[in-house]
């Protein structure tokens, strides 16, 4: 307890009104004010919003069509099943989905030529930009100006954990820690004014700094990722997507849900034991590991393309997977 | 005042279609102008509002509230498309319909002209037409299970079960734990004489919803049909006669149940009965 009051009486520090009149808030204000400003140039920037192409929406309905019957197809009964996978597998491999069935076999040209997607990437960046500039000037500003300021004190003691996030750029090791330095409070600004912009601009405002931190980091990873996975939407060449999913399906297996859905019932009801239902898994079990060592590598093949998905990355692998079964089948 | 613009915001959300409600709510914040305080939230309001209005055929507030909309988002295709339910209620189906196409050569994928549309063929009893309209549309909004639902209606109105069977297939896929689809599903596979399956189905629905009645009635049905006619269940992935034995007993006895409770009319209590003993 001595220690305690003999450092708070050491650390009595008074602070120049005038930091508080002409830092604080000033820092404050010109947050708030870069943000509503911020909120009606994105507004502006964005203009009409893109018109959604008919064909590529139906293109990945198509796609989530098959993942829905690969997903919950065991509440369909199993001719049902099949006929949709048939028609589907069909569909997929003629690419009677894709936006231009024709253009499937044509070599691609260079994306940077193609005007949709020179205009979404220039879209992205628009946005990027108007989220990352403001916030870079106004970091640069305090940082020019009030470096080493120490602006306010916390009303309540902290552990000495919290001196990296409230102390930042006043390298000081013995000052308490309930001082907080003007970079600090930026950043406490940067994240707490949210609610702020909720009341001035009404929910569904553009001047969230928490964006600034999501487009930061999708950015890095778009540059870690190369141009395949730019978040600005390259386009995927569909063709080979769906013969993925297409393999995806031909492969899925049907079990239908209603197949001891009377002893379910009855079990429910209190009309048989329990145990019956165990005992009748049991019986589909063995029957099912009867039937598959015989056709144990295709049950592996299954487990390993099934993981991979519609990741057009794999599409080498289940690619020749493909030509294996098929010159199997032959 | 909060409490009415919470509930109507509750109502946009969970999709419900409470006409009565909305109208109840909404017109005294639309008439007293008390609905400008919600700011954004003020026109959604108002769209919500028109429709119910349009639904219980309050035609004066639906005339205020697409006026307000009008004047706030002039030329807008969802404005145009209240403007063309007003018609629709008025009766003007050819003026409507001419409203909702001239929104879908602006732009084709207006999802809410396009239903519209579909709704309008339907009215004015183009049947075909309105199913070729609705199947264009589901070939790209497949997971619209509502859409799939409206096709397998008109469907059965043409009597193609087939086909339904297919739409509540969708259905069921879509939203598997919804007990009304499986309902509906095994009432047409009943109706196609495919008892079997359909027995399988109307199990289902008395496993997710206990002691449905009609889905119960089903079963008996269903079972009744089977014993008679045992060629029917040689199938291998039928039910065995043991179970059917059991189902029946179970359905007879959960029917009864239902109908001996106090809540039971006693004109239904007997007409049960004597169905039941009828099978």
């Amino acid at each position: 307890m001595g220690a305690w009051t003999v450092l708070q009486e050491r650390q009595a520090m008074l602070l120049d009104p005038a930091i508080r009149d002409w830092v604080l808030i000033p820092i404050m204000f010109v947050m708030v004010l870069v943000g509503i400003v911020r909120h009606h140039v994105t507004v502006l920037l964005s203009g009409t919003p893109k018109k959604a192409d008919l064909k590529s929406a139906r293109e990945t309905k198509a796609l989530q069509r098959a993942g829905i019957l690969r997903a919950f197809g065991s509440h369909l009964p199993s001719q049902a099943f099949e006929t949709r996978k048939v028609y589907l597998c069909e569909a997929f491999e003629k690419g009677r989905y894709l936006k231009d069935p024709d253009a499937k076999n044509k070599p691609k040209g260079n994306v940077m030529q193609d005007p949709a997607y020179v205009e979404t990437m220039m879209d992205g960046m628009k946005k990027n930009m108007m989220n990352i500039v403001p916030q870079t000037v106004i970091m640069g500003w305090i940082n020019f100006f009030f470096s080493g300021f120490v602006l306010i004190k916390l009303p309540f003691p902290l552990t000495i954990r919290f001196k990296s996030m409230l102390q930042r750029g006043v390298e000081t090791s013995d000052m308490d820690v309930s001082w907080v330095s003007s970079l600090s409070w930026y950043f406490l600004n940067l994240f707490g004014l949210q609610s702020v912009f909720t009341l001035i601009l009404g929910s569904g405002h553009a001047a969230d700094a928490m964006r600034d931190m999501q487009a930061m980091s999708t950015m890095g990873m778009g540059a870690a990722a190369g141009p395949q996975y730019s978040p600005t939407g390259q386009p995927q060449d569909m063709n080979k997507v769906f013969l993925s999913e297409r393999e995806n399906l031909e492969i899925a297996e049907h079990e239908w849900g209603l197949d001891n859905v009377e002893t379910r019932l009855l079990v429910k009801y209190g009309k048989k034991p329990r145990e019956v239902l165990l005992q009748q898994q049991e019986a589909k079990k063995k029957r099912l590991t009867s039937t598959s060592s015989t056709t144990k590598t295709t049950t592996t093949t299954t487990t390993s393309s099934s993981s991979s998905t519609s990741n057009a990355s794999f599409q080498p692998a289940s690619v020749s997977m493909a030509r294996a079964k098929k010159s199997k089948r032959a | 005042m909060v409490n009415a613009a919470k509930v109507l915001q509750d109502l946009r959300a969970s999709a419900e279609r409470k006409p009565d409600v909305v109208v109840r709510l909404g017109k005294p914040l639309i008439i007293s102008g008390a609905v400008k305080k919600l700011d954004a939230d003020a026109w959604l309001v108002y769209e919500q509002v028109a429709i119910a209005a349009l639904d219980v055929g309050d035609e004066l507030l639906a005339h205020k509230c697409i006026e307000a909309l009008e004047a706030k988002f002039p030329g807008s295709a969802r404005v145009r498309r209240l403007q063309g339910m007003r018609l629709e209620a008025h009766g003007k189906l050819e003026e409507a319909s001419g409203v909702y196409k001239a929104i879908l050569e602006e732009d084709e994928t207006n999802v809410l002209a396009s239903k519209r549309q579909v709704m309008v063929l339907h009215a004015m009893g183009q049947t075909t037409e309105a199913i070729a309209a609705l199947v264009k549309y589901l070939d790209i909004n497949y997971t619209d299970f509502e859409a799939w639902l409206q096709l397998g209606d008109m469907y059965l109105s043409e009597h193609m079960y087939p086909q339904a069977a297919f739409c509540l297939e969708e259905c069921l896929m879509l939203q598997p734990q919804n007990h009304i689809f499986h309902l509906k599903y095994a009432e047409i596979l009943y109706t196609q004489e495919n008892y079997s399956l359909a027995l399988k189905e109307f199990c289902r629905v008395v496993e997710l919803c206990k002691d449905h009645v009609r889905g119960l009635y089903g079963i008996k049905l269903c079972t009744s049909h089977l014993r008679q006619n045992p060629r029917l269940a040689k199938d291998t992935k039928a039910t065995n006669q043991e179970d059917l034995e059991a189902i029946d007993l179970l359905a007879t006895e959960r029917l009864l149940a239902v109908y001996s409770s106090d809540k039971a009319a006693p004109s239904s209590k007997d007409s049960s009965k004597r169905w039941l003993e009828s099978l």
